[in-house]
């Protein structure tokens, strides 16, 4: 690993806001583990559908590992930590890809620890309440996998944006907003469309077998298209803009 | 030899408004020189175009022969340190420079030693939030000599500094220069850096004023007529009238160049303009300032 990279993580490390993300995903990962495991009929876990998105609910460390990513990019320019990583790596391009770099790794980090906790658990509730496993050893190697692989993409697309857009308030609202609202809305509205997005791109990748997603392998093209154009983009507007 | 700093005619402009215009200047190896001009003057762009974080509209930078983003593990040649508050509040100061002098494979060790060079020890495993202006101050500072820098590039560094913490700036400077090395600092107070630098660039409005070392400055400037009336402004005029330039010092008082007090003191009797005092002096550094970058300029 490239000495910038580790530099990088050393900055995430570094300050208290990574562990509150980490603490509200956790958090949240139980909510909806326990909450679903325990009060869903029998039937309804059942069904091999239902029973791959009660196991995939770590992907949602997608959106905490782009939050992070977010803040890897927003904070530098939030506190002016960016003019003395410039001064030091006066190649900018060498920052950004560190950045992504280190982003993938805690997007990894942050998808074990949520998947693990959520598959680990769900498992644990199902066989207590003698509910039958329906996923068979491909279809727990594709959510796995898949959920670490999205979730690792997931903090590339946060550098891309927070690269893109340098405002901290403003790429954590349209982060929150598009992900919460938008990809929801486009895909409940227009399906063909909105399977597209990066988050319905991620439910393809994990094998999630709800209508009108891409198939794993398409989803996983359109994920990580979309973190190359937003780091891409990123790229070429920090070579270009003047940094105050 | 080879200058350490060259500008040569840099420009910045942001749409219509020029920030500096045309700016050329050298400075030599183990040189402290200061870098003045009032607020808004473009002492802060120009030193963001010296180091990389804005790019010219024309004209280059160059230090060390190359332009900064072009040297090889610049932190090792140069130190600068633009703001004082350049630091994650929740990070603490040594792991602010760990982040900085690990993304240049410099070892942990040299983080340790710039703390101690800004005697900032103490506080280093700290977070940042809890710092006083002063230590932020030298925190950036540390980071600046992390790779043990020819150059040191400091942006107002006595801003908030209390006089004590000022005049250990002044000590550091002056022993950092002593080993051959160079400073580039600037401020809008002249009286900051006057015991401190060798010589001066003077801006305002984006343009060179002057540049000479500071005995110059006060040789050149040296004497001057100061003269207090209750129609200053009525006097000014009729000083520019008989082609004197003069510079309005507030309080009715005016400083008056080039010329003698028997010469202000008839172009003021023509006027009809009352003197409460008319004095010929040596000008002290700060009213040459004062006069070199005043609105007139």
């Amino acid at each position: 690993m490239g000495a910038r990279t580790r530099a990088e993580l050393l900055k995430i490390r570094s300050t208290r806001t990574t562990f509150g993300l980490v603490v509200g995903m956790v958090l949240l990962v139980l909510l909806f583990v326990l909450l679903t495991g325990l009060l869903e009929h029998a039937s309804g876990l059942e069904e091999k559908s239902n029973q791959h998105d009660y196991l995939a609910i770590g992907t949602l460390a997608a959106l905490f590992a782009a939050l992070a990513g977010v803040l890897v990019v927003t904070s530098e320019y939030r506190f002016g930590t960016i003019r003395p990583t410039f001064l030091f790596t006066p190649r900018r391009s060498r920052v950004v890809e560190a950045k992504l770099a280190a982003s993938l790794i805690a997007g990894l980090v942050f998808a074990a620890v949520a998947e693990g906790l959520a598959f680990g658990i769900g498992y644990v509730i199902l066989s207590g309440r003698g509910i039958p496993i329906a996923l068979n050893g491909g279809d727990v190697a594709l959510l796995v996998l898949g959920t670490l692989g999205s979730c690792a993409v997931w903090g590339a697309i946060g550098v891309g944006l927070g690269t893109i857009l340098r405002n901290q308030v403003g790429s954590v609202i349209g982060l929150l907003a598009w992900s919460l609202l938008v990809e929801n809305l486009l895909f409940g509205l227009v399906p063909s469309v909105g399977r597209y997005t990066p988050g319905r791109a991620t439910d393809a990748v994990t094998g999630s077998s709800s209508d009108h997603l891409l198939s794993p392998a398409v989803g996983g093209v359109v994920l990580v298209a979309w973190a190359a154009a937003l780091a891409a983009g990123g790229l070429t507007l920090t070579a270009r803009r003047d940094v105050d | 030899m080879t200058p350490v700093v060259v500008a040569d005619s840099l420009t910045k402009r942001y749409g219509r408004i020029t920030a500096v215009e045309d700016l050329s200047f050298a400075l030599q190896a183990g040189t402290i020189t200061g870098f003045l001009g009032p607020n808004g003057a473009g002492k802060t762009t120009t030193l963001r175009m010296l180091l990389g974080l804005a790019a010219p509209t024309s004209g280059r930078s160059l230090l060390f022969d190359r332009p900064y983003a072009q040297l090889d593990r610049p932190a090792l040649r140069v130190g600068a340190v633009l703001e004082a508050t350049d630091f994650h509040p929740g990070r603490s100061g040594r792991n602010h420079l760990l982040t900085l002098s690990r993304a240049v494979r410099l070892p942990d060790a040299r983080v340790d030693e710039a703390l101690r060079l800004v005697e900032l020890e103490e506080a280093a495993g700290r977070r940042v939030k809890g710092y006083s202006l002063g230590m932020r101050q030298r925190l950036g500072l540390a980071a600046a000599l992390l790779g043990d820098p020819e150059l040191l590039v400091l942006d107002e560094p006595a801003n908030g500094l209390d006089p004590e913490g000022v005049r250990w700036l002044r000590d550091f400077l002056r022993a950092f220069a002593a080993e051959g090395r160079t400073v580039f600092v600037s401020s809008h107070v002249l009286a900051e850096v006057a015991q401190t630098v060798d010589q001066v660039l003077i801006i305002n409005r984006g343009c060179l004023v002057v540049e000479s070392s500071l005995d110059e400055l006060t040789a050149r400037l040296g004497g001057g007529v100061r003269v207090r009336t209750p129609k200053a402004a009525e006097l000014e005029q009729a000083l520019a009238a008989a082609g004197i330039e003069s510079a309005a010092a507030g309080d009715g008082t005016l400083f008056v160049r080039g010329t003698t007090s028997e010469r202000v003191g008839e172009v003021a009797f023509t006027a009809g303009v009352p003197l409460h005092e008319l004095t010929a002096e040596s000008s002290s550094l700060e009213e040459v300032f004062l006069e070199l970058t005043s609105e007139k300029q």
